[in-house]
């Protein structure tokens, strides 16, 4: 079933299709019996900045594992520029990783670090002077070069550990959490810099993250993955305004959530019931279907017609986010309403009754039934 | 006034010097002390002279300090793999590991030296499973030799090199190998050019351990290799306690003190050294 054929290592690899220069099919794994990955794809373009964004736990190193060959998975192939390397040891992908903890060799200096990948790929010493400089140029730290590793902050064994990765000019580049152990300031700049670094190039690359903004920030596309699986795989705005799943829709960004059930269809449009009243929402459900409705908090205003849907409330909590106030109000456990509205003077507080109105076309609906594809 | 207070802390070590200077330092240096003197008391190198112009003290000293070597590498050569494999052992597996290695430890060395000489008769287990095997016609002779002093020390002293190179071992960054992994090092590679450079202090703490113990020795050459080929430590007891020459005995000690102590000062110039780039 897999195909073991190996392709000689080091070659450059063959054009494919762009759509499929990484094709990971159908991976599984489980750890001592318990399964952390049960048939996941995914799949990435050449030349793209792809994140894998989801909570702690839920499998991201495991596949940066696998696809960096580090870890075997039981079953699936992963296949880069139309060749299957599921069998190949990592020594011999081509594959670049960036660690979170970075992962510098303690006992070797900055240019020797950088140096490593080259040097076991058989270069000379002396051949290898000019690229490392050239590394260390583009991470900015030329200056750097004879330094220990342990004289060097954590942004600075950061830049050392990417110029390290894309010296050896590989296939692919993993970044495992790359930004997780800088501080806030330092990873804004950092996650720029990056992006800018490897667009120019030409990298493909995933990078790990559990931080939705940071994924928004430095990707072309975002799979967000949970326990084992991946929940979908688009760009940032279309992740944003059409999550695929409840578990989506709250994981990146805010949203509003109410449950309820289907109580009829009409037309294009789906009638629910909801403990604030009927609400619309485009979609084609049985009547019935247990459902959840999601708004996304900037689409809510305090006022509008009488073809938007409109829920009234009294408003819980009143927060000022620096330019925009958030409006929050809790109808039940499970339910929550939330309202963003630009500048912080909305005379809004606590225990105001006001109602809320958004479109219904901006309406998301899941089918929570049982046996509904999540 | 911190400073102050530190200085009464700092007051805290005299109980430990004292103890120290009285019981080890003063012995030591009347040690010395005599053996930079003759018989009439004057200061005086005859008695080293004396000593490297004896071909039978010079032969004692090149084995003492062949054996030494032999036995630090011998431990070596097998501590690695067994390092090696503690670290990837886990609950269990490595307990057992650790029992193994630190309880032989509380056995006294008389009684595993006896172990040893029990295994290296000419009727003993090795001989006879050797000629059981027809590896061998008739028993060859074990005890009494270098080799079986060798094989012997180096299980004596066998945990205080495995637990230093475990210990630096075990806390090695696991993602290091990998990360060499990812940048085209195979696993040789990932051997020579990643574990074993970071595991040298160890490698070197364990050493120093293992050959100051081995060139000091005295029971376990007492009673594996006997009387007939000595070592220095053994010499030295024979000068105090049978020969009666204080003067031998104090300018070997002498001489052992000064390779004990060149071995710990240039181990930890090199532990430093290669410390110095982690
Ligand atoms: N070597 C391992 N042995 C056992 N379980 C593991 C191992 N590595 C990962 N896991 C488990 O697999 C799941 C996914 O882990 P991981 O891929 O590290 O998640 P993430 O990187 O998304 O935080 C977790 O439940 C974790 O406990
Ligand atoms: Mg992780």
């Amino acid at each position: 079933m897999l195909d073991r054929h190996a392709p000689d290592p080091g070659a450059a690899p063959m054009a494919a299709p762009d759509a499929q220069y990484l094709d990971v099919v159908a991976i599984r794994k489980a750890f001592k019996g318990v399964t952390v990955m049960d048939g996941l794809d995914f799949r990435m373009a050449r030349g793209e900045l792809v994140s894998l964004l989801g909570p702690s736990g839920c499998g991201k190193t495991t596949l940066l594992r696998i696809i960096a060959g580090l870890m075997q998975a039981d079953d699936g192939s992963v296949i880069l520029a139309g060749r299957n390397i599921a069998s190949l040891p990592p020594h011999k992908r081509n594959i670049s990783v960036v660690f979170q903890n970075y992962a510098l060799f303690p006992h070797l200096s900055v240019a020797e670090n950088v140096a490593f990948g080259l040097r076991a790929r058989g270069m000379s010493k002396a051949d290898a002077v000019k690229p490392v400089r050239e590394a260390l140029a583009l991470v900015r730290m030329q200056d750097f070069a004879e330094r220990s590793i342990t004289a060097l902050s954590g942004g600075q064994q950061q830049r050392i550990a990417v110029a390290r990765a894309l010296v050896v000019r590989p296939h692919l580049l993993l970044l495992d959490e790359p930004f997780s152990a800088l501080d806030r300031k330092l990873r804004e700049t950092m996650q720029v810099e990056l992006k800018s670094l490897l667009r120019d190039r030409g990298i493909t690359g995933i990078f790990v993250t559990h931080d939705q903004d940071e994924a928004m920030g430095v990707s072309d596309r975002i799979a967000v993955m949970n326990a084992g699986r991946i929940e979908q795989f688009a760009d940032p705005s279309t992740l944003y305004a059409t999550p695929a799943t409840p578990f989506v829709m709250d994981f990146v960004g805010l949203s509003t959530r109410l449950s309820g059930r289907v109580a009829a269809q009409e037309g294009a449009l789906v009638a629910v019931d909801t403990d604030l009243g009927r609400l619309r929402a485009p979609g084609t459900l049985a009547p019935g279907t247990p459902v959840l409705i999601g708004v996304r908090p900037e689409l809510i205003r305090l006022d509008g017609g009488a073809d938007m849907n409109r829920v009234d409330l009294v408003l819980e909590d009143v927060a000022i986010l620096g330019s925009k106030t958030m409006l929050q109000g809790r109808p039940g456990a499970e339910d929550r309403l939330l309202c963003e509205l630009a500048g912080i003077r909305n005379c809004k507080a606590r225990g105001d009754a006001v109602s809320f109105h958004w479109a219904v076309e901006d309406t998301l609906l899941y089918d929570l039934s049982a046996g509904a594809t999540p | 006034m911190s400073t102050a207070r530190a200085d009464r802390i700092g007051l805290l070590v005299l109980p430990g010097l004292a103890y120290l200077g009285l019981i080890y330092a003063l012995p030591l240096f009347l040690l010395l002390l005599k053996s930079f003197r003759d018989a009439t008391g004057a200061l005086s190198v005859a008695e080293f002279v004396q000593i490297f112009g004896d071909p039978l003290q010079r032969s004692i000293i090149a084995r003492t300090l062949r054996v030494a070597f032999l036995v630090t590498l011998l431990a070596l050569v097998i501590a690695w793999p067994t390092a090696i494999v503690m670290r990837s052992a886990r609950g269990g597996w490595l307990s057992l590991f650790l029992v193994a290695i630190i309880l032989p430890m509380s056995l006294g060395v008389v009684v595993k030296a006896f172990a040893w000489s029990i295994l290296f008769r000419s009727n003993g287990f090795i001989n006879q499973s050797l000629m059981t095997m027809n590896l061998i016609d008739a028993p060859i002779r074990l005890l009494f030799t270098e080799t079986a002093l060798v094989i012997g020390a180096a299980n004596v002293f066998l945990p205080f090199m495995v637990l230093p190179i475990y210990a630096v071992l075990q806390q090695q960054d696991p993602n290091l190998p990998d990360a060499a992994a990812t940048l085209g090092a195979g696993p040789y590679q990932r051997f020579f050019k990643v574990i074993v450079p970071l595991a040298m202090p160890g490698v070197v703490a364990g050493c120093a351990f293992v050959f100051s113990m081995a060139v000091s020795m005295y029971v376990i050459p007492s009673l594996i290799i006997g009387e007939r080929q000595q070592t220095v430590a053994m010499q030295i007891a024979r000068s105090f306690l049978f020969l009666r020459n204080e003067q031998l005995g104090s300018s070997l000690s002498t001489i052992l003190l000064l390779i004990a102590v060149s071995v710990v000062l240039g181990s930890s110039w090199l532990a430093a050294r290669l410390g110095a780039r982690q």
